[in-house]
Formats: C-alpha cells, structure tokens, sequence
C-alpha cells in the first residue's frame, strides 16, 4: 500500500512537471489574483477584517482553479483506467491527496507573501497567523480531493467544483478569516482553539473521504 | 400509504385554525400567524435533507439490491425539501422585514437556511451535471453524505459567528414572543399537516419514479 | 509452485445503451488453459461485453463470477488479476515507455525481464522515451508489454494487432502463442489471424 501510495506520488509529480502548463496557470492565477487586489486597491490599507476575507477570498479561488486539475486530468487525458487497474482505490485517493495538499501549500507560499508585501500586513500574532494559514490551506485541500474525483466523472467543468466545495468548505472559510483577522489586530493573541477545529474537520473529512472514494472511482 | 391521505383533511384544518382560531400576538400582532407556516416549513426542509442523507446511506450500503432506485427517491427527497426551504426562507424573511426591521440580516438561523439552500443547489447541480453517467447514483449520494458530515461544523459555529434576534427555541415564554395555549396547539397542527403534506408528496413522486423506470422497461422488452 | 486454475462465469448478462439493447442472456464459463474469441460486426458490443467480463463496465442484467481453486475472488480484486489491451486504455503519455513499465510493475519484475520484453518488441532504444514522441504501433507494442508484465492469469486483448505492422504482428502473434496455455485468453477481433489463435470462437450480434 504504501509503496503504492509512493509509485502513485512519483507518477503524479513526473507527469505534472513534464507538462507544467496547469502548474503554470494555477501558479500565475495565484499571483495576478493577488496583484490585482492591491493594484485595484492602489495602496489603501484595508481594516484587518477586511483584509483577512480578501485573503481567504483569493486563496478559496486558487484552491478552485487548481485542485481538481489531478482528477480531471486522469479523464481528460483517459489514464484513469490505466490508473484504476494498477492501484486499489485506497491508493489513489491518498497519494492524490498527498499531492493537493503540497500543491496547495505551494500555492499559499505564493500568495501570502506577495499579499503581505503588497497590501503591507501588520501582523501583531505571527505565529496564529501562519498556524492559521497552513491548517486552513489542509482543510481546503483535504476537502476538496474527494469532489475533485467526482467533478472529473461528471466532465470536468470548472464552476461545478466551486458550487459543490463552497457549501462543504463554508465553516473552514469563517473561521479562518475570523482568527486571521484577530491575528492581525491583537498583540500576543494566543487562542489556539480554532487551530485544533481545523485539524478536527481536516481529520473527519480525509476520513469520510476515504470511505466514500469507492463509491465515486470504482465502477460496480 | 392510506394514512398520508390523512393530509386532505389535515392541511385545512391547520389553515382554518392558524387564521381563525389562534390568537394574534400581543407585539407582533396578526403577522406572527406567518409562524404557522415558516416553521413548519423549515422543519420540513431539513425533514427531507435528513430523509435524502438516510436514503442515500441507505443506497451506498444496500449492497444485494433489496431496494430499488433509492438514490432516484433520494433526489426526490431533496426536490421537496428544496422547494419547503425556499418558501420558509421567503416567509422568514417577511417576517424578519415586518417585525425586525429588513428582510435579512445574517441572523444564525437565516444563515443557517442559506448554507442548507447552498448544499440542495450544490447537489442538483451535481445530479445534472452527471447526466446518465452509470455511477450517477453514487456519486450523487456520496455528495450528499460528504456535505451531511460538515453539518455538525455549522452547528458548532454559526452560532459563536453571528448574533441572534432570533425567538430562540419555538415555544418559549419569554417576552419576545408568548406563546398561548391556542398557539402551541395550532403550531403543532401547523407542523404535523405539513411533515404529512412532505410524506404524502414524497410518496406521490416516488411511485412516478416508479412508474417511469417500468413503462421504459417495458418499452424495451418490445 | 501449485498450478492455479482460475475460472470466469458469465450468467445471463445483457447491457443496454438507454433504451437499445447491445446483447442480451449472453452465459458461459471458461477456465485456465481455454481461449475464446469474440468475433461480430462493428458496433455489436464485442469490446462493451469484454470490459463486462473484465469488470471494468457494469451489465444491466446478469453477474459475472471470478473464482480461483474454487474460493471466489471479490469483484474489485480481480483487476490484479488480468491484463488488458483495449482503445480505452491508455497509458501516460508524459512519462516514458520505462516509466509506465515501472508504475504497472513495480519493483515485482526485474530490470532483465522488462528489458527482455522491450527488446523481443523492438522499444528497447526507445524506452527512455516520452509516449508523446511514440507512434501509434509502438504505444500499441507497449500497451501489449504492460498487459502481460505482471504474467496474469486472465487476458482480454481487445483488437491487439491494430497499428501493428507485419512484423509486429508476427511478434505478438508468436508471443500470444507461447503464453497461452495456462492462461484465460479473451480476444475480441475481426482478423481471421487472431481469432484463429483462440480455441472457440463466440459470435455475437
């Protein structure tokens, strides 16, 4: 199993890097999103709220316009039977998985930085911010692997995603930008709670996720 | 399925006694009859997203067949239940204009209405989009269960996000909004003749489905 | 190693496309060591029963059993057990012809075995290669390698010989020929050629 997981992970990232073009545009969607908030915003600073729901807004539509891409790719370019006879279904859906979640981190890497820098964040509680950040960025990950598998079977087209992950990722949106947003107001803030309802829903959706998967991938 | 007739007589009574019979509140004055209606209708919204998620549990692990076409009973479910919430929301936000002031404020239980609306367009729009692949069934289903799940996670939070004006739970004694004995009676009613109304309407689109699946099956042994 | 013989039961199986029906009450049984051949017009459901039996597409009616030694072998399981040829399957082509060998082999087979395979099919210069750059007849000559890679007891070749040439066809051929006994053979074709290396030919529509 696990060196199933591991031949599937070295497959996904060889053919992602042969063919950079999805790599390419999910990368430059996330900096021209966010160079197009500050750009239209024309150096205003924003009050914190504000600024942590642009922040999560942007991140939520990178996460859209990129997560899905694994899946959809196996139909588009019809390797997912290739795929499904020489992996068992539990495989694949974690080494694909594995892959959002590291795609989605890289693309926050892109995004927060260039978002602080252009928008001028002060951030009073570094440490809840970035703790915020890469759990939330799990939870949009781990959440959206499964409908990414479901919008491949069903074509593919783009604004199903966003219409089905919105309604599933709505309380990881709310709290994020709620603690994002005291991160930058409070000095010292130190509630750690959320940090752990974030694990909490990443850990109950990755495993009713993992249930389900058979239900979408495997023809019965 | 006689008893579900039951809602030809059930539903004019709850009618005659919501406008007749019970009182009008002390504050809110005769607008607070909407209450027989939008919480009735709430209810059944979420009756039906329940009864969807069970038969959808139901389909994915019914494993021999001994049902049939539950995930198209399913999405029946969910049909109705779309159209009870739509019309709770348009009640609720009547009244929330006539006795708070604007049609919609965030309150938890407006927002919480608007996330259920959310999860139905989602998985229409799912249903549709899946057109007659084989697995539509289950991957429709499988939805559903996955958008269940995070339920629990909106209970948890909308209520620490968003303040309340809301008259907490139905009956309660409170200033806000008293409720008399005449009221409690015809709300129960009210809340009966619509879960049967939901039933009955449920069971009418079912036996269509029914129908519809053996006249084309017949069409094809010719 | 103890001889294991592998059986295939098809009952009753019809499909249906919305309201056509492609075949209808289709049952056999075959088992190691026996090869059929589905032969019939284009558009006949040679290639939609293939993928029934194989698993890989469901009937509308009827039941498809696998069984080896006779314990049955669940459903989803049964894909370690068969190796596939068919239009609809197709491998990745961003990585090279070793690669794909390697995702469908793991480190079951040794480089020696694989290399022996590349060169019996003349890739062996063009392993290190991207499928992009492959042509037609020698992704068809690698889709045979990654069929019969992992030495399975079940094989469904639907159409192998398509984009092959002459001596690419004589080398299939031949190699078909050396590995079927011990098998479970499917074909489903329209050449004499292949059909006559099956033992029974199934005719349908």
């Amino acid at each position: 199993m696990v060196e199933e997981i591991v031949r599937n992970l070295k497959k996904d990232f060889r053919v992602e890097f042969r063919n950079r073009s999805a790599l390419n545009l999910a990368v430059a969607f996330a900096g021209i999103t966010t160079l197009a908030i500050s750009l239209a915003t024309g150096g205003v600073p924003f009050p914190a709220n504000i600024q942590s729901v642009v922040l999560w807004i942007i991140m939520f539509f990178c996460a859209m316009n990129g997560l899905a891409h694994i899946f959809v790719r196996e139909e588009e370019e019809r390797t997912s039977l290739f795929l499904s006879l020489n992996s068992s279904h539990e495989s694949i859906f974690l080494s694909k998985l594995i892959f959002n979640v590291i795609f989605f981190l890289v693309l926050q890497m892109i995004v927060c930085p260039l978002y602080i820098f252009f928008l001028q964040l002060q951030i009073k509680s570094p440490a809840v911010f970035i703790l915020t950040i890469l759990s939330g960025g799990i939870c949009i990950s781990a959440g959206t692997t499964i409908l990414g598998a479901m919008v491949s079977k069903a074509g593919g087209r783009g604004s199903l995603f966003t219409i089905i992950s919105f309604p599933v990722l709505l309380p990881v949106l709310w709290v994020a930008i709620a603690t994002t947003t005291r991160s930058l107001e409070d000095e010292g803030y130190s509630n750690y709670g959320n940090i752990i309802f974030f694990l909490a829903f990443s850990g109950v959706i990755i495993a009713i996720s993992f249930l389900l998967f058979r239900y979408v991938w495997v023809e019965e | 399925m006689k008893i579900l007739k039951f809602v030809y007589v059930l539903m004019p009574i709850s009618i005659i006694l919501s406008f007749m019979w019970a009182p009008s509140a002390e504050i809110l004055g005769n607008t607070s009859r909407i209450i027989y209606f939008h919480v009735p209708l709430a209810w059944g919204g979420v009756l039906a997203f329940i009864v969807s998620g069970i038969f959808s549990i139901l389909y994915l692990s019914d494993k021999d067949k001994k049902y049939s076409m539950l995930h198209e009973k399913s999405y029946n479910s969910a049909q109705i239940g779309m159209v009870f919430t739509i019309l709770a929301t348009i009640s609720g936000s009547l009244w929330s204009k006539l006795s708070w002031g604007s049609y919609w404020n965030w309150d938890p239980r407006q927002t919480s209405i608007s996330v259920l609306l959310l999860i139905y367009v989602a998985y229409f729009s799912l249903w549709s989009a899946l057109g007659d692949n084989s697995r539509k069934g289950r991957i429709a289903s499988a939805y559903l269960i996955f958008a269940m799940i995070t339920v629990p996670f909106f209970v948890f939070i909308i209520p620490r996000m968003y303040p309340s004006l809301h008259p907490d739970p139905i009956i309660n004694t409170e200033q806000k909004l008293r409720l008399d004995f005449e009221m409690r009676i015809t709300l129960m009613v009210a809340i009966a003749s619509f879960t049967l109304l939901y039933f009955y309407l449920l069971n009418l689109l079912n036996r269509i489905t029914v129908i519809d699946y053996y006249a084309r099956d017949k069409q094809d042994e010719k | 190693m103890e001889e294991k013989k592998y059986t295939i039961r098809i009952e009753a199986v019809s499909k249906r496309f919305n309201r056509q029906h492609l075949f209808r009450d289709i049952s056999f049984t075959l088992g190691t060591g026996t090869s059929l051949s589905l032969t019939g017009p284009n558009g006949s459901g040679k290639s939609t029963l293939m993928q029934i039996i194989a698993g890989i597409q469901s009937p509308t009616r009827g039941t498809v059993a696998y069984s080896c030694n006779g314990s049955e072998i669940p459903k989803n399981e049964f894909f370690r057990h068969m190796g596939f040829i068919s239009p609809v399957l197709n491998p990745y082509d961003e990585l090279t012809g070793y690669e794909n060998i390697i995702f469908s082999a793991g480190k079951k087979r040794s480089e020696e075995e694989i290399n022996g395979l590349l060169e019996k099919f003349q890739l062996y210069e063009h392993r290190d290669k991207s499928l992009r750059f492959y042509s037609s007849g020698m992704k068809q000559r690698l889709k045979y390698i990654l069929a019969v890679i992992n030495d399975p007891p079940v094989l469904f070749f639907d159409e192998p010989g398509t984009n092959l040439d002459r001596s690419g066809k004589d080398i299939l051929y031949s190699h078909i020929e050396s590995i079927r006994p011990g098998k479970i053979l499917f074909m489903a074709t329209n050449e004499k050629e292949e059909s006559s290396l099956c033992m029974e030919e199934y005719r349908i529509g």
